[in-house]
């Protein structure tokens, strides 16, 4: 048994006290043993102390998905974090912020709240998740026993299925708090898991129109938030990228968000160069090619012109050295056979394509092929669970 | 302490400030640095989402000819440490797989080994402070920056996922900078921004997304009081500095918030001086931070 | 005033599938649930579904395999129903979408599970109810035409008319604390089991017995109250359950002395023995010195292949690493038998169709009965679906045949009235309601568990008789309309005390050891006086207990061997 404190954000929409009137803070002490959770926690304040608190939870063991909320800033399952770790964790952060060593809960983020840690969901993250079309399109009528699959795209999207819609994607997520209407990480890694399944008939349709919606796949700005959220190693954002890869590489689609345009010039620009030119960049991912440049997009004229001003302000202070860095080509070269090397590393690795898939080999990968060759440990007389 | 150095792309591109005050930064701290200049781009993860293999292959070729010199890589740009350390991963996953892109690579007569404690590769954040340490910084520091109220910008890729990065064994490489800041004299200013996203990636793509997400973090820095920002990541100076005019028009409001490359700062407490580290080349206006140190010395 | 022709309350697997089941049929369906569909509990179940479809086995061994494991208390017409029918379910699955996993040739693969003469259990790595419900869920999505969702509604009572016929449900929207009465012409129970009346249990808090206990209030029969599971595999003190599919996949059983201890008790089926001698087995080992100290033994998951691990039971290893604290792939990991499932429930027949004229009831409320007194391991998920479909094509028949009925205005009354008392009762003298759920979930922990005997179970009976007084008096803190779950804790505690007392008279009233009921006080099997269902239905305000015979078609009880 150790003594905690929990400093909960609470909200009592209907409460009448001049104090209790919009969102304020509230601590508990509970006493509870550390590898118990935060969520029996809140619920041992609950209990014992405030039947108002109100929080979302119904199996405790992380499969339900009801109590996502941020604890000490990270969103998690408040029933998967250990008091114990999340006291460390405060401790750590108080150390080195000079505040109290608090263990701080609060309501998901991106979403409305309805009161104390429960938010409203619905609103938020169902609707996106809704905009996916989540349900299998297969093309023509089912076989007589069951498709015939390769067994290894059914454990390919378990990493997708194994979702528990618990929103701690959708709360962390950076891109959504700039861009409301971003489509997001759940909704979108449901999206993969119809992608990747090899009976739904409707794999382009979903790609073009989920790289074509400007809150779309291209709307992920890459910060790994969601794939640190997730307590069942969904890894949303990974998901987000083979979509991308899938549309732009796979199925040939040319998104109006310049997604792929932008992808593929920064591919051609390694390879020519080796190093990333970006006025080259710039100048293919809007108006690729010879053709781009003859019949430039609206959008691409738009980005062109759009991107003017930064350069000008670039020049003046010398950022971009010359006026000629800014034309395509005159930029530093790998010395020697270099650039040819990496020549020859394009023309295998766009040849073979392997993606290696951690989640299907494990995460220790190798390490865990040899292992199974070591002899299992004894019982150990020692209990293992407290 | 002599380190094989990977400068990235954007050092010797729309930053170059910050390939030159690395240079003038490592040579006062006494790191010896041996540019890898035949290495190439570690994709940023754009490369990645086009080919994973492809990825991988080019930054083996960049951890092989680190393992060449037979010293630890170091980079300088979050970004490049973020999608270095997920092919890593991968790399060191799967013996067959390795072979596989080592086979690629022979032609140039190189091989990434995976090395029994794991192949070494870290930004000059996570170097200065676990390898370097805070106390040798201390005490090269000839002007402390006293005053100088300083709001950290890490970068998504030195962040998470958490995992992969480390860390396991330093868990407190999410509050480096802050102690870096410290260690330099400066007074680290608390606000939202700290780790968030700079948007940088979608700034071709979703250009309203992208700044608004650098405009609101400088804002909030702004109202925290911060003098300036630092940031390890030149991907992130791009957005958040050669971006800002940018950023705040979307944001609609004014800001005008300096932002330094983490050597620069490192650089100003060794005393050199502003314009020797490359200040007047950026975007954001770095005046109120010269004239500070100005005053200091 | 809502309307709809099929009214379902539940939204785990058997809710899903008999509202799907009756949209299909063209009728209007409203599927009521007291948490978002996707949280329900049928998530829990890891190890997978059985069915018959593999050309070298039979619904026959199917069947006989669960009448066995029900220790001969199953009714024989409605197993034989639900494994004809699991093959065809199964392929249905498949077709809209579960990620069943595959053999080496692209087919649906199977895995071994306990009391099973074949693999055939069916899976999606160790998350198949999951994946199943999710995808059901999916299903609720592309028929929202027909199908109205009230998502986060809790319903207190079923409303029945003046002639015993079910007419509807009074259903409290959590979100703003109104009351509203639905109504229907076929009315379908899907709400659960009663798993939090024991503490530890691997059941969610929201398995509170609340449709078992409506159903009773209003005149339906409840049969087998008195089996109840003890899974054998949950982890110490926090209940949490480890698949059998660890089990299924080779893992061991091992005492304190390293011992593989099923060699004594099931030698032909060892660790694959059905769940009540699994149970049994360990308990005896604990009782008699051989276990840890902390009252437990060994699951050792270690010989199986990582790989296989990795891929199988993925699920447990992220129990085993954020709930224990162990590696299981790399150490054997300390369990017990907790308490699980509900056996039992509302007397159904074999369409679902309980006592009460359009009141129906599907999955583990129910009692149909193809469990008896022990339900085989990945039969759960099965009974779900097979019943839970078979409920929602029955009520839509129903509902066609007929108009709505009249609801009492009373009813909806009488239900706010209901809750302002609770809200309006003092502090002073009264009971935490927490605090009474405690007690209960020791209680019955202690008292009607693994092993029973008169003494244990007359005192439990004594003690529920009592927190039922003290929960008239129980008082809650919130006060409020929205999203008050302290009004609906005192309503559930009440629920879960109806659910433990009839569980307690039927366990008192069995004087006989068969499945999971084991009576140390009368340790064997009796075929002549108990080869028969316990019932108990409300009689005036008190449960009264009845039999009804246990059918048999061509299954005669044999000695139970593993």
């Amino acid at each position: 048994m150790s003594a905690y404190t929990l400093k909960v954000r609470r909200y009592q929409p209907e409460a009448e006290e001049d104090d209790k009137r919009g969102a304020y803070w509230e601590t508990f002490d509970v006493e509870l043993d550390p590898t118990l959770s935060v969520l029996d926690g809140l619920l041992q304040a609950k209990n014992d102390k405030d039947g108002t608190l109100a929080v979302r939870c119904s199996c405790r063991a992380a499969i339900c998905g009801s109590c996502g909320v941020k604890i000490n800033g990270q969103s998690t399952l408040a029933c998967k974090t250990q008091l114990g770790e999340a006291a460390e964790e405060a401790a750590r952060m108080a150390r080195n912020g000079g505040g109290e060593a608090e263990i701080v809960v609060e309501p998901m983020g991106n979403m409305p709240v309805i009161k104390d840690l429960v938010t409203d969901m619905e609103s938020t993250h169902w609707t996106k998740f809704r905009r996916v079309t989540p349900w299998l399109l297969p093309s023509g009528p089912p076989p007589e026993r069951e498709y015939i699959v390769p067994a290894e795209s059914m454990v390919d999207v378990t990493q997708s299925v194994a979702c528990i819609q618990c929103g701690a994607c959708v709360s962390s997520c950076l891109s959504m708090e700039a861009d409301p209407d971003f489509i997001g990480p759940a909704a979108l890694a449901k999206a993969y898991r119809f992608v990747g399944d090899p009976r739904d008939g409707q794999t382009t349709e979903r790609l073009y129109d989920l790289a074509n919606d400007p809150h779309g796949m291209y709307d992920c700005t890459h910060c790994f938030s969601c794939i640190d959220a997730c307590p069942k190693g969904v890894a949303p954002m990974n998901q987000i990228m083979r979509l991308r890869r899938l549309a732009g590489d796979d199925h040939g689609i040319r998104d109006v968000n310049n997604g792929h345009n932008h992808e593929m010039a920064f591919v051609k620009n390694i390879k020519k160069k080796g190093t990333l030119d970006e006025s080259l960049l710039l100048q293919e991912s809007y108006a690729p090619g010879v053709k781009g440049k003859l019949m430039p997009r609206v959008s691409a004229i738009k980005g062109l012109l759009g991107s003017i001003p930064t350069a000008i302000r670039g020049i003046k202070t010398g950022k971009m050295r010359s006026v000629p860095k800014l034309i395509p080509g005159v930029h530093h070269k790998l010395p020697g056979d270099a650039q040819g090397h990496v020549e020859e590393i394009y023309e295998r690795a766009e040849e073979s394509k392997i993606q290696l898939n951690l989640y299907i080999i494990g995460e220790g990968g190798e390490e865990d092929h040899a292992a199974e060759e070591v002899e299992p440990e004894s019982v150990s007389e020692e209990p293992t669970t407290a | 302490m002599k380190l094989a150095y990977w400068p990235g792309c954007v050092s010797r591109g729309f930053t170059p400030e910050l390939h030159g005050s690395m240079a003038l930064s490592a040579e006062a701290l006494g790191i010896e640095l041996v540019t890898l200049d035949r290495a190439n781009c570690c994709g940023a993860g754009v490369i990645a989402e086009h080919n994973q293999e492809l990825a991988d292959t080019l930054n083996a070729r960049t951890f092989a000819l680190a393992q060449e010199t037979g010293l630890s890589m170091m980079n300088i740009c979050s970004t490049c440490q973020g999608a270095q350390s997920e092919c890593q991963e991968r790399l060191d996953a799967d013996s067959a797989y390795r072979s596989h892109i080592n086979d690629t690579l022979s032609g140039e007569g190189l091989a990434y080994t995976k090395d029994k404690d794991g192949f070494t590769n870290k930004n000059f954040l996570w170097l200065l402070v676990e390898d370097y340490g805070l106390d040798k910084l201390a005490e090269k520091v000839k002007r402390p920056l006293e005053g100088l109220r300083v709001g950290p910008f890490y970068g998504c890729y030195v962040l998470r996922p958490k995992t992969r990065l480390g860390y396991d064994e330093f868990p407190d490489r999410d509050l480096y900078l802050e102690q870096v800041i410290e260690v330099l004299g400066g007074q680290v200013v608390d606000y939202d921004g700290a780790r968030r996203c700079c948007g940088f990636p979608v700034i071709t793509m979703n250009k309203e997304t992208s700044l608004r997400q650098a405009g609101t973090h400088v804002g909030d820095a702004i109202d925290a009081g911060a003098d300036c920002l630092v940031t390890p990541c030149p991907l992130c100076h791009l957005n958040l500095d050669m971006q800002q005019p940018e950023a705040a028009k979307v944001v609609g409001r004014d800001l005008g918030l300096a932002v330094l490359h983490l050597p620069q700062l490192v650089g100003l407490a060794l005393g050199f001086d502003p314009k020797q580290l490359g200040m007047p080349k950026h975007i954001a206006s770095t005046i109120a931070v010269e004239d500070r140190v100005s005053a200091l010395a | 005033m809502p309307e709809h022709d099929v009214l379902v309350i539940g939204a785990g697997l058997a809710g899903q599938r008999a509202a799907l089941a009756a949209a299909e049929k063209g009728v209007s369906v409203g599927i009521i649930s007291k948490v978002h569909p996707v949280r329900s509990h049928s998530n829990a179940a890891q190890g997978g579904i059985n069915a018959a479809l593999d050309v070298d086995d039979s619904w026959e061994s199917h069947a006989f395999d669960t009448i066995k494991g029900s220790d001969y208390l199953g009714d024989q017409d409605a197993i034989e129903v639900m494994c004809r029918e699991a093959p065809e379910e199964l392929l249905h699955l498949e077709h809209i979408g579960v990620t069943f996993h595959r053999n080496e040739k692209g087919e649906l693969g199977t895995r071994a599970f306990g009391g099973a003469s074949k693999a055939r259990t069916y899976y999606v790595a160790d998350i198949t109810g999951q994946a199943i419900m999710h995808v059901l869920y999916e299903q609720l999505m592309k028929y929202s035409e027909q199908i109205d969702r009230y998502e986060e509604w809790f319903t207190t009572d079923l409303a029945i008319d003046e002639e015993g016929r079910c007419v509807g449900a009074v259903t409290r929207n959590i979100k703003d604390g109104t009351t509203e009465v639905f109504k229907a012409k076929s009315v379908i129970l899907a709400s659960g089991g009663n798993g939090q009346i024991w503490q530890p249990t691997t059941n969610a808090l929201i398995c509170t017995g609340d449709g078992i206990a409506m159903a009773y209030r209003a005149g339906a029969t409840l049969m087998d109250m008195e089996m109840i599971q003890y899974h054998p595999t949950t982890l110490a003190g926090k209940g949490f359950l480890i698949t059998e599919g660890a089990r299924g996949e080779g893992a061991h059983l091992l005492n304190a002395k390293g011992e593989r201890f099923m060699e004594k008790y099931a030698p032909n089926k060892m660790e694959l023995a059905s769940r009540d001698v699994v149970s049994r087995a360990e308990q005896t080992e604990i009782n008699e010195g051989r276990g840890f100290p902390d009252g437990t033994v060994a699951l050792d998951v270690t010989v199986v292949p990582r790989k296989r691990i990795h891929e199988a039971l993925r699920e447990i290893v992220l129990v085993g690493r954020d709930f224990a604290g162990v590696d299981i792939t790399r150490e054997p990991i300390h369990i017990k038998p907790g308490n699980h499932y509900t056996m039992g429930g509302v007397k159904t027949d074999i369409w679902g169709r309980t006592n009460v004229p359009g009141l129906y009831a599907a999955g583990e409320v129910a009692c149909v009965s193809v469990h008896g007194g022990n339900r085989l391991g990945a039969n759960s998920l099965l009974d779900t679906l097979i019943f839970g479909r078979r409920s929602g094509e029955d009520g839509a028949q129903h509902a066609k045949g007929h108009g709505f009925g009249q609801v009492s205005r009373t009813v909806l009354s009488d239900a706010e009235a209901r809750v302002d008392a609770i809200i309006a009762r003092k502090h002073e003298g009264g009971r935490r309601v927490s605090e009474i759920k405690a007690e209960l979930g020791k209680t019955m922990d202690e008292k009607v568990a693994v092993f029973r005997d008169e003494e244990g179970i007359q005192s439990a009976l004594e003690i529920v008789q009592r927190l039922k007084e003290e929960a008239t008096s129980a008082y809650i803190d919130d006060r409020g309309t929205v999203f008050n779950q302290d009004v609906l804790g005192a309503i559930e505690l009440q629920n879960m005390l109806e659910n433990a007392e009839a569980c307690c008279m039927a366990a008192l009233e069995r004087k006989e050891s068969r499945g999971a009921q084991y009576r140390t006080d009368y340790p064997e099997r009796n075929d002549e006086e108990w080869l028969k269902h316990i019932d108990v239905s409300m009689n005036g305000e008190g449960p009264e207990i009845s039999y009804s015979p246990v059918t048999i078609t061509d299954w005669q009880p044999q000695e139970r061997t593993y």
